[in-house]
This record gives C-alpha cells, sequence and structure tokens, in this order.
C-alpha cells in the first residue's frame, strides 16, 4: 500500500501547515484589533490640532511659515515608502511598491530629483532589488510605532523643506479605511495643506471663528503647531500602515487555512478511495482462493 | 463644572469633569476655572494638575497647546505621561 502511505504524509504535512496558518490568523486578528484601536486613539489628536491651526490660519500668514511655502517648480522631493517588515500578508507590500514606483515615475517626469525614504525591510528589499540608491531606511518599526518614531522618521525632512532643500515631501502607505479596505495612498505631506476651517458652520465647529485670546500670539502658536501637524500626519500613516498590515495579514492567512482545509479534502477523499479499492481487492483474492480450494 | 480632555498624538488620557486646572504654559502657569474667555495659549514642559491641590489626577505634559472654549478645556499635548 506504498500509495496510501505516501498519501498519509502528504495529509499530515498540509494538516500541520493549516495549523500554523490558522494560528497566525488568529495573531493577526488580534494584533489588527489593537493596531486599529491605535488608529481610532490617533484621532482625537489629529482633529484638535486641525481645529485649532485652521482656526489660526489666514492665507496673509501664509507666507511667513517655511512650512507653508509653495515651491514654484518642485525640483527635489523626497517620497517616504512605509512597508512591513514581515510578510505573508497577500499583496501588502506589493501593492504599496506598486503605488510608490508609479509615484516615483509621476514624480520624475515631472523633472524632479526624489529622494527614497523605506521603513520596513519589505520595501528595502524590492529597492535593493531594483538597484536604486536610498536616501535613508530603517527597520526598526514595530508593531507599536511610536510618535516619537514618527518625527525622527520626519524632522530631518522638515528641516531640509524650512530651508529650501526639499520642494515637497510625499508618504506612501496603505491607509486603513476598515479592516476590508485598505488602498495603497500617496499623501503630500509638506508643503502642509492648511486643513480647511469646515465652511458649512456645523455643531462641531461653533468655538471656531472667536476671538480667542492667543498667547503668545497667532504667529508663534501656528510656527510650533505646524510641525507638530507634520509629525502627526507621519505618526497616523504608521499606525494606517500597521493596522492595514495586520488584516491582510488576517485575510492571506485565512485563505491559507481555507485553501488547506479544501485540499485535506480531497487528500482524505484519495486515501479512502486506495485504501477501500485495497479492501476490496484483497477480499476478492480471499474468496477467489477459497472457491479455488473447493472446486 | 470645567469639561476636560488630554490629548497625546497615540490617544486620549483623560476625559471628565473637574473643578479646576492648573497647567504648564509656555511662560509659567496658568490656572483655569469655569467662565474663562477663549483661550489657546503654547504649552511648556511641567505638570498638569487636574482638581484642588493635593487631589485629582496630574499628567507630565511637554509641548503643544491648551484651548478654552465655553468651559471645555482641550490639553493637547506632544507628550504626556501619568505622574
Amino acid at each position: 500500500m506504498a500509495k496510501g502511505r505516501e498519501l498519509k504524509g502528504r495529509i499530515k504535512s498540509v494538516e500541520n501547515t493549516r495549523k500554523i496558518t490558522r494560528t497566525m490568523e488568529m495573531v493577526a486578528t488580534s494584533k489588527m484589533k489593537r493596531a486599529q484601536d491605535r488608529v481610532v486613539a490617533a484621532r482625537p489628536y489629529a482633529t484638535a490640532l486641525a481645529d485649532v491651526i485652521s482656526s489660526l490660519y489666514s492665507p496673509d500668514l501664509a507666507e511667513r511659515f517655511p512650512l507653508l511655502r509653495q515651491p514654484a517648480e518642485r525640483r527635489h522631493v523626497a517620497l517616504i515608502v512605509l512597508t512591513s517588515n514581515r510578510g505573508l500578508a497577500g499583496a501588502f507590500n506589493a501593492n504599496l511598491i506598486k503605488e510608490a514606483r508609479s509615484r516615483l515615475v509621476e514624480l520624475e517626469r515631472g523633472g524632479a530629483q526624489v529622494d527614497v525614504h523605506v521603513v520596513g525591510k519589505k520595501g528595502l528589499g524590492y529597492f535593493k532589488y531594483v538597484g536604486r540608491a536610498l536616501a535613508s531606511q530603517r527597520t526598526d518599526v514595530g508593531d507599536r510605532p511610536s510618535a516619537a518614531t514618527a518625527a525622527e522618521i520626519v524632522d530631518g525632512l522638515m528641516a531640509d523643506y524650512a530651508a529650501g532643500r526639499l520642494d515637497g515631501v510625499y508618504v506612501t502607505y496603505s491607509k486603513f479605511n476598515s479592516a476590508l479596505s485598505t488602498p495603497p495612498t500617496t499623501q503630500q505631506v509638506l508643503p502642509v495643506t492648511p486643513p480647511e476651517a469646515k465652511a458649512g458652520a456645523g455643531t462641531s465647529d461653533a468655538g471656531l471663528q472667536r476671538n480667542y485670546l492667543l498667547y503668545p500670539d497667532a504667529e508663534t502658536i501656528l510656527s510650533e503647531l505646524l510641525p507638530s501637524y507634520v509629525r502627526n500626519a507621519i505618526y497616523r500613516a504608521l499606525v494606517e500602515n500597521e493596522a492595514g498590515f495586520q488584516s491582510a495579514q488576517r485575510t492571506a492567512m485565512k485563505n491559507a487555512t481555507d485553501n488547506a482545509g479544501d485540499i485535506l479534502n480531497v487528500l482524505r477523499r484519495t486515501y479512502n478511495r486506495a485504501r477501500q479499492a485495497q479492501i476490496t481487492q484483497e477480499i476478492a483474492e480471499i474468496v477467489g482462493g477459497a472457491s479455488a480450494l473447493q472446486g | 463644572m470645567l469639561t476636560v480632555s488630554v490629548i497625546s498624538p497615540e490617544a486620549v488620557l483623560f476625559e471628565g469633569q473637574t473643578e479646576s486646572l492648573v497647567a504648564p504654559a509656555f511662560d509659567g502657569q496658568v490656572g483655569i476655572l469655569t467662565g474663562h474667555a477663549p483661550m489657546v495659549t503654547l504649552l511648556g514642559t511641567g505638570e498638569l494638575r487636574l482638581g484642588a491641590e493635593g487631589s485629582g489626577q496630574r499628567f507630565r505634559v511637554q509641548g503643544g497647546f491648551l484651548q478654552v472654549v465655553d468651559d471645555t478645556v482641550r490639553v493637547v499635548t506632544e507628550h504626556a505621561s501619568t505622574a
């Protein structure tokens, strides 16, 4: 029963693989839940910051802030590409890299020199493979990105932008709309697009157009808050990217577990059929032998 | 009563009611009671105290701003931790 033993081995192997993928699915599910909570927890800060900036912002102030400078042409820009450190997440990283690549082409066609900053081993691997020099790289952003990490990533770029060495900063990440929708997105970080004061005069901005007492003054407050706003944009990108990764991994591992189940069904059926056939054959031989003796 | 929220980039650390608060503004401590005029001020580094002296919660804050509107206070800070 050589075929039967071989089938048994394969069944065992697929079962073991399924155990792994099922565990990974469960781990990713729980990590995704936590990453999702962090995406939600980051919202109040962004909202509060955007509220205050939009209520202080006026177009005549804009010229005085280097971060709001609108460059006439984009000669030298930076693109931050966020990817994950680990794989087994379906097309997650491939999609991010595809998005980054099309942005690169677009920016370079516009005549800009593009510095690429990569976060995550997977992005690093790709850019190494195509042989593109990277301006910076880091792989130490774990499951829980911190605001401090975001600051490290973007502070240098902000200084370069303020000094006029860069004309734009973009970040490519997977936007976390929901567990099922995490489209790769490229967002312009610099120059800062001032958050719009919501025009509709809804309930949420009742306090916006008041005459605030401002200490020290609008200009100083803005010059402090704009960098925070930029850092926060990066922080949110990191957090959303992580949530996107976990949900991609969960989906990939769920599919793998389901597929393993399908394969097992086929293998078990084949195995049982082979066993049945062998038993039938043995009975036929015994019956045949017995009747030969009687005859 | 004041409705206070203490917000850092990572999370909302506190949300609730308090009688008063003392915050480290960029140029010294600032105390807020009910009926304060609308205000936005930058924060420095120091201790944020909610409630009366010797009671209530404390936080270490660094940077960011404080906004007061209609007895609603938002302390939005770059770094915050419970002290």
